[in-house]
């Protein structure tokens, strides 16, 4: 994290009207929902008033499966257990030792703490770098499992089977409950949606849309999803910790998987990715629950069922877009969600080797590096070094190890044998995103980009690792360097700043990925083939562009290409591989005319693909 | 002896339980957690054989063709638009195990109801000690179960296509192969094998609508270690239920619950393959 103070400048007047209205809007609502919530144990029956209580706090979880699930992509089965834990806490405080504000605080204390420690221990298991997505909803679902099965064996201290109940709690009556309940949740829907929709918060989405990216941009997926489960974890245990102490009841079923599911359902039919969707469904599931169990108690449960079944189906996004969409068809409003805060880029002052302490000797060192899969060697026993200002094009035919060399240069996991060193730092076993730190920028064969982030927003994930974006509320400004700048100016993506990655055309998309691997001021370019699918102009742009980067800035660019005509116009050097070997190391003129070249690309191969 | 008999008729109720799951996972890349909902059915198609007075051999067979025919509807209407979305697709399966519950609650109650057993002796161990028939004859059942995939997918031409289909799905495609019939096919067959399974388990305790859902959580876990291999999951059975067994004998009971889900998801941690090669 080099220096977040001298990147980030104040906002812009341009862009105030927009973000003052985005809090006004906010206000407003928050405001209304508090109105409501203050009169409504007037209003409302006693029954009602009870069951919103309860409502209240088990949206607080679904908010946060909201979160993970619709925002993050991580399916959980097991806030039920955070929520859980919270209750038991306030249960067992209070049934073995007593009541008193001091035991309360404790309890409180010691379930947000106990749900934080297993959150950390729940992610640490589920969320390793390289974790598939179905296990990390593997873990979430064997919590809730452990946790009550914990809870099952307990005997008396846990009450087994039956739970918790009768013991002393707050003497605080049942309106004020409601008011606590709604305007915890109130303040936790606005703190949530400024969140999802800070400059932070759209790092979730991108984890959501590609991780892979995220992490070649230098984040830590592993980490921001663990760090993201234990605040969840800590807002659950605290809804659960209040509704012990509403309703004087703890119950294993409280911490399991089935409840786990239904807060699933409930964010589903609401409209997961909305935050105000599944709020809104768990209100009118819960309560309309509890009123019609008693009457068609098999029944509604089915409907609920087939409700869900269907709205997975057909309405993946759930019940909300297509309320609001009606709702504005019959108001003839029109869509107000579309145009982005407008941002402006500028220049950052240049900021490259943040976090090295020198540039060091070599740019680019390769030694020995061997990779295999099984018995068959893909490489074999790789050296050679770059250095700064370097243009290093890296030929073979097809299957010769060229994006597999680029894979064991980019990450520290991949190759089976031999060493790295990125300016001096060898990467070890490190993932990505570390030596993303040393220096190292890659592009990927096919546009590696988050298709439903916006450029603008794409460029600032690509800036996390210089500029820690702000938790709560959306620069305006967006530094960039200038060999980015460059790339967006020279390809015109900054006129497209608002549309999101899946409407731009492939050479955008290109011109995109690019941009953002050179907003992480990498000294180390690894691009593979950049210009594959590009027309001739793009091409030259591109080439342009790389010499440019690797005489002006001084870049090692490490290139794979095919089509050597564009090698030999922009090439400072290049490397021949060879069935995972390197078989010559040299100028241009000297790879052009050697005859080694020419046999292996006639002869042994069947012709050079272009 | 009667220790090592548990391992083995546990392992092998486990592979009866789980070889649908692993079959749907395998060609479709899906979790099906319709599987406890079609477990239920087989249970209840069990019972219904008792209550029609028919001999209870009737129930693996009568159960095989209910499910595989509910497999066949809830493929067309529900699975098949979730072939991109596996995620989605757990959850939609699991919303098909409610609705499946609820339709049995509302047809046969709520209440806890029991099967007649085919076979009801018991085998004298040496030593004294005696062994339930009924779980002796269920290691045979799974050993039949496990030769008879393996032999269609080794030995016949719907074999060969599904073997397809696992391996490259878009090469098979490519090649004129019908892939969506596979998948139908698949389903329709993992539905059969989990009702089946179902109609088998159900002699060895009772049956009530929710008691495919403890099943399903062991079988999805064991499914997981097993990657795609009908070996690897006889192994996964073996290993994963022999702890079960020791750890509920020497331990308690609850622990032994766990035993499965808990391992399996360390088993993962450290070795993402699971029990499968490579």
């Amino acid at each position: 994290m080099a220096d977040p103070v001298a990147s980030v400048l104040p906002s812009p007047v341009a862009n105030a009207p927009r973000k003052r209205s985005d809090l006004k809007r906010l206000g407003i609502f928050a405001a209304i929902a508090l109105v409501v919530i203050a009169i409504g144990p007037y209003v409302l029956p006693m029954y009602m008033v009870n069951g919103l209580i309860r409502a209240f706090l088990y949206a607080a979880v679904a908010l946060t499966v909201d979160v993970l699930w619709g925002y993050t992509g991580i399916l959980t089965f097991g806030q039920s257990a955070f929520f859980g834990i919270g209750a038991y806490a306030a249960g067992l405080m209070f049934t073995h030792v007593g009541f008193s504000t001091g035991y309360a605080a404790i309890a409180l204390v010691a379930g947000v703490g106990v749900a934080m420690l297993v959150a950390g221990l729940v992610g640490w298991l589920a969320f390793y770098h390289g974790a598939s997505p179905l296990y990390g909803s593997v873990v979430t679902l064997v919590l809730p499992i452990v946790v009550t099965q914990i809870l099952f064996s307990g005997g008396n201290f846990t009450g087994s089977s039956s739970g918790l109940s009768g013991f002393e709690s707050f003497d605080v009556s049942i309106e004020a409950w409601f008011w606590i309940a709604g305007g915890f949740l109130v303040a936790l829907t606005s703190a949530a949606w400024l969140f999802v929709r800070s400059d932070a918060g759209r790092i979730l989405v991108a984890i959501r849309e590609n991780e892979q990216r995220c992490e070649y941009v230098g984040i830590n997926v592993s980490r921001v999803k663990i760090v993201l489960m234990v605040v969840c974890a800590a807002i659950a245990a605290i809804a659960g910790y209040a509704f012990a102490g509403v309703q004087m009841v703890v119950a294993p079923e409280y911490a399991g998987f089935v409840f786990g599911t239904e807060l699933l359902i409930w964010v589903a039919l609401g409209g997961r990715g909305t935050l105000i969707g599944p709020v809104i469904g768990t209100l009118v599931l819960d309560v309309s629950t509890s009123y019609l169990s008693g009457n068609l108690p098999f029944v509604w449960k089915l409907v609920i069922g087939v409700a869900f079944v269907v709205v997975i189906v057909a309405l993946p996004q759930g019940l909300t877009p297509l309320v609001t969409r009606t709702a504005r068809r019959i108001f003839g409003r029109r869509e107000t969600a579309a145009p982005d805060a407008p941002v402006t880029f500028e220049q950052s002052a240049a900021a490259p080797y943040a976090g090295l302490e020198g540039a060091g000797q070599q740019a680019l060192a390769v030694e020995g590096v061997r990779k295999h899969f099984g018995s068959l060697a893909v490489l074999q026993g790789i050296d050679f070094a770059a250095s700064r200002g370097e243009l290093l094009s890296l030929v073979g035919p097809n299957g010769a190890g060229k994006t597999t060399l680029m894979r064991c240069v980019a990450d520290g996991n991949e190759r089976s044998g031999g060493t790295v060193r990125i300016n001096d730092h060898d990467i070890g076993r490190k993932p990505p995103y570390t030596c993303v730190g040393f220096g190292v920028g890659r592009k990927f064969q096919t546009a590696n980009v988050f298709e439903t982030l916006t450029v603008a927003e794409a460029l600032r994930i690509a800036r996390t690792r210089m500029a820690r974006p702000s938790l709560w509320s959306r620069a305006g400004t967006l530094p960039l360097p200038e060999a980015s700048l460059q790339v967006i100016r020279a390809t015109g993506l900054d006129l497209q700043i608002g549309t999101e990655a899946r409407h731009l055309s492939h050479g955008m998309k290109q011109a995109l990925e690019l941009a953002m691997v050179l907003a992480l001021e990498p000294s180390v370019l690894l691009l593979d083939e950049p210009t594959a699918g590009l027309t001739k102009p793009e091409r030259t742009m591109i080439g342009g562009i790389l010499v440019n980067l690797a005489q002006k800035h001084r870049l090692c660019i490490l290139l794979v290409e095919h089509d050597l005509d564009f090698v030999r116009e922009i090439s400072s050097r290049v490397i021949v591989l060879h069935q995972g070997r390197l078989v010559l190391d040299g100028t241009v003129a000297e790879v052009v005319e050697s005859e080694l070249v020419r046999t292996i690309y006639s002869g042994a191969a069947h012709g050079a693909p272009s | 002896m009667s220790t090592l008999l548990d391992i083995l008729t546990t392992a092998a109720i486990l592979y009866s339980v789980c070889a649908g799951l692993l079959l749907v996972f395998g060609v479709m890349k899906i979790i099906n957690f319709a599987h406890g909902g079609f477990l239920t059915v087989g249970g209840y198609s069990a019972l219904l054989v008792t209550h029609l007075g028919l001999h209870p051999w009737w129930a693996p067979a009568f159960a095989f063709v209910i499910g595989a025919v509910c497999g066949m509807a809830i493929e067309r209407l529900v699975v098949r638009p979730l072939y991109s979305r596996p995620l989605d697709a757990i959850l939609a399966t699991w919303g098909l195990g409610i609705i499946i519950g609820q339709v049995i609650t509302l047809a046969f109650g709520r209440e806890v109801q029991f099967v007649q057993s085919p076979v009801t002796g018991a085998l004298d161990l040496p030593g004294g000690a005696s062994y339930s028939e009924y779980r002796l004859l269920l290691v045979a059942v799974a050993v039949a179960l496990g030769l008879t995939l393996a032999a269609v997918l080794e030995g016949t031409r719907l074999g060969l296509v599904t073997r397809a289909v696992i391996m490259n799905e878009n090469l098979a495609r490519a090649l004129g192969i019908n892939s969506g019939l596979v998948r139908f096919a698949t389903f329709s067959l993992g539905a059969g094998l989990a009702s089946l399974a179902g109609a088998l388990i159900t002699p060895l305790s009772s049956v009530d609508p929710n008691m495919g859902v403890p099943w399903l959580v062991n079988a999805f876990m064991l499914v997981m270690v097993s990657g795609v291999s009908l070996v690897s999951l006889a192994i996964a059975c073996v290993v994963l239920g022999g702890a079960q067994v020791l750890v509920s004998q020497w331990g308690n009971p609850i622990l032994g619950g766990l035993t499965i889900v808990v391992l399996a998801a360390f088993v993962l941690r450290l070795r993402p393959q699971g029990f499968s090669r490579g």
